[in-house]
């Protein structure tokens, strides 16, 4: 027995604890953005245009180094690379009656903690609609704006008033995406986790975290076809 | 806003849009169940959550482990919450709650 067909409310409450989490993140960013020398709007308009947290802080240290445009360019657009995998992957579990009418909208908000929110509800037998997927993207990407314009023009050391809640803040993303594993995990699925953290470990250790994230998908996925 | 910086956000937002969405737009037609793609597909959910949840925890465990038992209490919250309710929003929040007071009380 599925659930009925989920809308927008249903996606924007399924966005609170990405947003939650987010929030801190995009704090920082406005933070870290304004000391490096970047107005506010500049700040803003990163998170608005790029709406992407590792690359949005690399891009911080790319701009500030004085790296030349098309090595900044690409090395941001490598970081991001592991995201081809999502839609391809979400629609699969989707099923074939699933419309993309929308898609062009909101699969620009597929993160990599919206891609696990929705694919966690597929797996419980959640069924897929665009309206639930717009909601469960517009709540992360307003988290993700407001975060950022905090930081950008209230400062540094307002949450750091406040330890507990800027460390409880800080686990909200760990937090999420165990509870996400601990939904879709089956035992069929035992040895993709286990390789794709193995992966993920010894990856970052020699390289990069994201090198790290990118091998340890892949591997972890590959693992899935070679074990049935 | 410099000409420059609005250029470099928009070839990467370009670039991320195109990476989250045409995927999306391209997946057209039925997966032969059993075929290679399809299993890999099936996989990709699980695989790209273990990484993520490895990739947000390992700042904190290396190279010098920070938070250990705040980090304890936090998962085995999670784990808790999650096998007592099944969802996923309770066991984020109280995770996350219990980190939180595990450094106000230790620190």
């Amino acid at each position: 027995m599925t659930d009925p067909t989920p809308r927008l409310l249903s996606g924007l409450a399924a966005s609170l604890p990405i947003a939650a989490g987010y929030f801190p993140i995009a704090f920082s960013f406005g933070v870290a953005a304004t000391r490096s020398g970047l107005t506010g709007t500049e700040a803003f308009a990163l998170s608005l245009i790029i709406y992407a947290g590792a690359s949005q802080f690399l891009a911080l240290a790319l701009i500030t180094s004085g790296a030349p445009l098309l090595v900044s360019a690409f090395t941001l657009i490598a970081m991001n690379l592991r995201h081809v995998l999502y839609g391809p992957a979400l629609m699969k579990e989707a099923g074939e009656k699933a419309t993309t009418r929308a898609a062009w909208l909101w699969a620009f908000g597929l993160t990599d903690e919206v891609f696990g929110q929705a694919i966690g509800a597929l797996a419980r037998g959640q069924r897929f609609s665009e309206s639930y997927m717009f909601g469960l993207g517009a709540g992360a990407y307003a988290s993700w704006l407001l975060g950022t314009a905090a930081g950008a023009w209230a400062g540094g050391g307002a949450l750091e008033a406040y330890p507990a809640v800027n460390a409880a803040l800080g686990f909200m993303l760990p937090a999420l995406f165990l509870s996400l594993l601990l939904s879709v995990l089956a035992r069929a699925h035992v040895p993709v986790v286990a390789v794709a953290g193995g992966v993920t470990v010894a990856v970052t250790m020699a390289a990069s975290p994201t090198a790290g994230i990118l091998c340890g998908m892949i591997a972890g996925a590959l693992t899935g076809v070679i074990r049935r | 806003m410099k000409t420059e910086l609005l250029l470099l956000a928009l070839a990467v937002g370009a670039a991320n849009w195109a990476f989250r969405v045409l995927p999306v737009l391209m997946m057209r037609g039925r997966l032969r169940p059993g075929s290679l793609v399809e299993r890999f597909l099936a996989a990709t959910g699980p695989a790209a959550i273990a990484t993520l949840f490895v990739a947000a925890v390992l700042p904190s465990l290396l190279p010098v482990p920070r938070d250990v038992v705040a980090m304890a209490a936090g998962t085995v919250t999670v784990v808790a919450l999650f096998w007592m309710t099944r969802s996923v929003a309770a066991a984020t929040l109280a995770g996350s709650m219990a980190f939180g007071a595990a450094v106000f009380l230790l620190s």
